[in-house]
C-alpha cells in the first residue's frame, strides 16, 4: 500500500547541516520544498532536555549509564560528546544496526533526531585552502578536484556571513581567513605559549579556534552565554545548527514541509526522462509507506547514508545503484585520524584562571609540507592541532592520596596548569575504504544494512608519529616542564590505534571529478548520470584536507542549489 | 520552575533574543525536563544495612570532612554511594566494594578490639589509612589516571572506590558546587585571564 502525496519542487533527504543549508537555499528560490527526515521530530529549545542541567540533576550525577551504554548505545558512547544529558539525540546502536567489520572497523557516529549532527557537531570552522583542492593533482593521489578554492571562495563567504564564526584573521595561505565575528580570548597560560612559540618555534602559528558560536548577536541569534555545554542543545541559538538557523530561514519563507520519522528506502529512476522520478520513505513510527515526486533531488544523508539509499536504488539501467556508472559510488570513504599530540604541564600564569565555559580551544593551523613537501618529511599532506590550557581540579585530582580536610582544601581548587594538543590528520583516499549494502541483513525496516570496511594507510601511521614528535618539540618550546604523550599505536592493525569513524567526518563515497568513468558527481555536486540529482554531504569529497570539512559541505551545498535552480528555470533539468 | 519558566528567564538573562526564538511551543509543558527533575540522591534506595549506611557516612564525612564549608554528611553524600553501589557498579565492582565493606568489623576488631559502631574517629581514620597503605601500589594512585577505580581493565580496591565515589559525589552534589566550588550555570562572558587569589575554589561543573 503506498501513498502517493503532491508533487514538490525540490524533495532534500537530511535535515542535517547540508540538508538545512539546502532546504534554506532552495526554499529562498522559490522552490516548494519537501524536507525528509529519518530520526525523530525535536523542537529547537523545548526539546533540549539536559540543557544547563546541574550534574546533581542528571543520573548517577553525570557518570555515563554504562549498561545502557554498551546495550544501546555500544558505538555512540564511544563519542565525546555523548552523555546522559544529550542521548537522546543520538542513534540507538541496538535499534539501528550497521555491519561493522572487527577486522577493519569504522565507527559511524549519527543521530536520529530532526538537525541531525548539526545539534552535535564540534562547531570548529575552516576553510579549505588552494593546496588541498590541488593536492590529488600534485602528488598523483587518486583523482583531481574539479573545484578550485577560487570556484569555492565567494560560496566560503555567503555561507559564513549567515553562520556567524567567530575567530582572528591570520593571513596564512594554508588556511585562509573567514568572515569573522570577534574572536573568542585566549587563558592566560595559552596566550604566554603563543608568545614563546613566536620565538622559539616560528614555523608555527597558534591562533584561538575558529568556531560557530556567536560572540555577539548575529541575525536574530542570541551572543553566547558561555554556560560549557554546546551539544546538550542551546535555546538561545547561539551555535549554528539546522534547528537555530537554516530551517528556521526555510520556514520563514512558506516553501517548506518538514516530514520526520521519514527512512528513505530508496529513490527510483525512470528510464523515459533519465532522472529520478520520487523516492520510497516507509515512517518510522507507523510502518506506512510514502512517495513523494519532484523535479530535483538533493541527498544530504550524510556520506554513508547518501551511499547506502543509492546503493540500495538499483533499476535495469543501475544494477550496481543509483547513479554508479563508474562503480566508485561507495568507495574512497575517508575520516580524519585523530591522534593525542601531548599534554604539556606548565608553572607559567599560575595566578591567573578563567570565568566562564569557553566552546572553544585553540588551532594550529597545517606547517608541515605547506607550499613544498618538507626535506624531513617521509610523508604527503599534513595536519593540524587543536587543543587548549586547563587547570587540574578534584575531576583531575580524585585520586590523590590523604583524608580529611587537607584533602578536601586541595581538591576543592584550581591545581595543575595544563596544556593539550590533539593531531587532525588528512587521510589518503584508497577504494578499499568502502561501503557496500549487504541484502542478507535487513534493518528493522526491511532495507538492506550497510557495510562498512576502513582502514588507515601507511601515510597516516607515517604522519602519526610526526606529529608526535613535533607535538614534543611545541611543547618544549612552550615552556613545559613535564611533557606527557604516547606512542604511536595501531600499525599492522593492531587494536590499540585510532577507529575510523572516531573523527566524526567521513568523507567520500560519491566524489566529483571532471571524468564520469572515474567519479559519481560533476563540479557541480550533480550525478553525471542523473541531471535532477545532487549530493552535498561529506560524500562528494574528493580528498580530505585536515580541517574540518562542516564549513565546506555548506558552501558547496549552497552553490549546488545556486546552480540546480538556474539549470531547473533554463530548462535543462 | 517548568522548561518554559526556565527558557524565559535564561531568553531574558541572555537578552538580544528575537520574539520568534523566544516564542516557544507552549503544547509540551507537562513534560519533565532534566534542568527541573528531583536530584539524583532523592532516588529511592535500600541497599545497606542500616550499620553498613551508618559506617558510609562516618567514612564519607572522614574524607570529606565539615569545615568552614559543609562536609560529605550534609551532602548527602553517603545516599550517593548507596545508589552507586546497588544501580551503577558492576557485579565484579559491587563483590569487590560489599566485600571491603564486611571487612570492616573484623579490621575493627583485630585493630583496636571494638566493635565498629564504638569505633573512634582517630580509630575509623586509622582504618582508612591503613587501608590506603596497603593499596598504596595500585595503578589508581597513578599520575593522570583518567579512568579511575571503575574502568574495563582494572578492578580497583574497595579503599580507592569509596574515595573515589565520596570526592564525585561530594563535588557534583548541590552543596559541593555552591558552597565549597564556584558555581555559575550562566556566565555571560568569557574571560580568559582573571585573578585567581590563594583562597579561590574551581569552578563546579564537568561540563560534558
Amino acid at each position: 500500500m503506498f501513498n502517493r502525496t503532491t508533487e514538490y519542487d525540490a524533495i532534500v533527504v537530511g535535515s542535517g547541516i547540508s540538508g538545512g543549508w539546502a532546504a534554506k537555499e532552495l526554499t529562498e528560490k522559490g522552490l516548494k520544498v519537501l524536507v525528509l527526515e529519518r530520526g525523530e521530530e525535536l523542537q529547537h529549545g523545548i526539546d533540549y532536555l539536559g540543557e544547563h542541567a546541574p550534574d546533581w540533576k542528571l543520573p548517577f550525577n553525570g557518570k555515563p549509564n554504562r549498561k545502557e551504554e554498551a546495550e544501546e548505545y555500544s558505538i555512540q558512547s564511544q563519542n565525546y560528546a555523548f552523555s546522559e544529558a544529550n542521548k537522546q539525540f543520538f542513534n540507538n546502536d541496538k535499534k539501528n544496526p550497521y555491519i561493522r567489520n572487527d577486522e577493519k572497523p569504522f565507527n559511524w557516529i549519527r543521530a536520529d533526531v530532526v538537525g541531525g549532527r548539526s545539534l552535535l557537531w564540534g562547531r570548529q570552522t575552516y576553510r579549505w585552502s588552494e593546496q588541498d583542492f590541488t593536492a590529488n593533482s600534485v602528488d598523483g593521489t587518486e583523482i583531481p578536484w574539479p573545484v578550485s578554492y577560487g570556484d569555492i571562495a565567494p560560496w566560503y563567504s555567503y555561507v559564513e556571513k549567515f553562520v556567524g564564526i567567530s575567530g582572528q584573521a591570520e593571513g596564512l595561505k594554508q588556511l585562509p581567513d573567514s568572515e569573522f565575528l570577534p574572536p573568542m580570548e585566549m587563558q592566560a597560560l595559552e596566550k604566554t605559549i603563543k608568545k614563546r612559540l613566536a620565538e622559539k618555534a616560528p614555523d608555527v602559528t597558534m591562533t584561538i579556534g575558529r568556531v560557530a558560536v556567536l560572540t555577539e548577536n548575529h541575525n536574530g541569534r542570541g551572543a553566547c552565554h558561555y554556560c560549557g555545554p554546546c551539544h546538550r542543545g542551546c535555546s538561545t541559538g547561539s551555535y549554528f545548527s539546522s534547528h537555530s538557523s537554516t530551517l528556521p530561514a526555510a520556514r520563514a519563507t512558506g516553501n517548506l514541509t518538514l516530514r520526520a520519522n521519514s527512512v528513505v528506502e530508496k529513490l527510483i529512476y525512470d528510464e523515459a526522462t533519465g532522472k529520478v522520478s520520487e523516492v520510497h520513505v516507509i515512517d518510522a513510527k507507523t510502518g506506512e509507506r510514502h512517495q513523494f515526486s519532484a523535479k530535483i533531488f538533493f541527498l544530504c544523508a550524510s556520506t554513508i547514508a547518501s551511499a547506502q539509499i543509492l546503493l540500495n536504488s538499483k533499476s535495469e539501467q543501475f544494477p550496481d545503484g543509483l547513479a554508479n556508472s563508474s562503480g566508485t559510488l561507495g568507495k574512497y570513504l575517508m575520516d580524519h585520524m585523530l591522534s593525542m599530540g601531548g599534554v604539556g604541564v606548565f608553572l607559567d600564569d599560575m595566578d591567573s584562571y578563567y570565568y566562564g565555559n569557553r566552546p572553544n580551544g585553540i588551532y594550529i593551523p597545517r606547517f608541515r609540507n605547506v607550499e613544498l613537501k618538507d626535506a624531513d618529511a617521509d610523508f604527503i599532506r599534513g595536519y593540524g592541532y587543536q587543543g587548549t590550557a586547563g587547570r587540574g581540579d578534584w575531576t583531575t585530582d580524585f585520586n590523590r592520596r590523604g583524608f580529611g580536610a587537607g584533602l578536601k582544601e586541595k581538591l576543592r581548587k584550581p591545581s595543575t596548569h595544563w596544556f593539550y594538543l590533539g593531531g587532525f590528520l588528512e587521510c589518503l583516499p584508497k577504494a578499499s575504504n568502502r561501503v557496500t549494502v549487504d541484502p542478507q541483513n535487513l534493518d528493522r525496516f526491511g532495507i538492506p544494512q550497510v557495510s562498512v570496511e576502513f582502514d588507515w594507510s601507511e601515510n597516516e601511521y607515517k604522519m602519526m608519529a610526526d606529529m608526535k614528535a613535533q607535538a614534543n618539540r611545541i611543547l618544549k618550546a612552550a615552556g613545559a616542564v613535564y611533557i606527557v604523550s604516547d606512542d604511536v599505536k595501531g600499525l599492522d592493525g593492531s587494536a590499540d590505534g585510532p577507529i575510523g569513524g572516531m573523527g566524526i567526518h567521513e568523507m567520500g563515497t560519491a566524489r566529483m571529478g571532471d571524468d564520469p568513468t572515474t567519479s559519481v558527481l560533476n563540479k557541480h555536486n550533480q550525478a553525471h548520470d542523473v541531471a535532477n540529482l545532487f549530493i552535498t554531504d561529506g560524500s562528494f569529497m574528493t580528498s580530505s584536507s585536515c580541517v574540518n570539512p562542516s564549513l565546506t559541505y555548506m558552501a558547496f551545498t549552497a552553490r549546488a542549489c545556486d546552480y540546480a535552480v538556474k539549470q531547473l528555470a533554463a530548462g535543462k533539468i | 520552575m517548568n522548561r518554559r519558566g526556565f527558557l524565559e528567564c535564561a531568553a531574558l538573562l541572555v537578552g538580544g533574543v528575537t520574539a520568534s526564538q523566544a516564542s516557544f511551543s507552549l503544547t509540551d509543558e507537562q513534560k519533565v525536563y532534566l534542568a527541573t527533575a528531583s536530584d539524583y540522591v532523592a532516588s529511592e534506595v535500600d541497599f545497606f544495612t542500616s550499620d553498613q549506611r551508618e559506617l558510609i557516612t562516618h567514612f564519607s564525612e572522614i574524607i570529606i570532612p565539615e569545615t568552614q564549608t559543609p562536609g560529605a554528611k550534609q551532602a548527602g553524600t553517603s545516599r550517593f554511594i548507596e545508589l552507586m553501589v546497588a544501580d551503577w557498579l558492576n557485579d565484579q565492582e559491587r563483590e569487590i566494594f560489599m566485600s571491603g565493606l564486611e571487612s570492616i568489623p573484623s579490621i575493627a576488631f583485630n585493630s583496636y578490639s571494638k566493635r565498629v559502631g564504638d569505633l573512634s574517629e582517630i580509630e575509623m581514620l586509622g582504618i582508612l589509612e591503613t587501608l590506603e597503605e596497603d593499596a598504596s601500589d595500585d595503578p589508581w594512585y597513578a599520575f593522570a589516571n583518567t579512568t579511575g577505580a571503575f574502568g574495563e581493565d582494572h578492578k580497583s580496591p574497595f579503599i580507592c572506590q569509596l574515595k573515589e565515589l565520596t570526592i564525585w559525589g561530594f563535588f557534583t552534589s548541590e552543596v559541593g558546587a555552591k558552597q565549597v566550588l564556584r558555581y555559575s550555570p550562566m556566565p555571560m562572558s568569557f574571560k580568559g585571564d582573571i585573578p585567581l587569589k590563594e583562597d579561590d575554589s574551581a569552578w563546579a561543573g564537568r561540563n560534558s
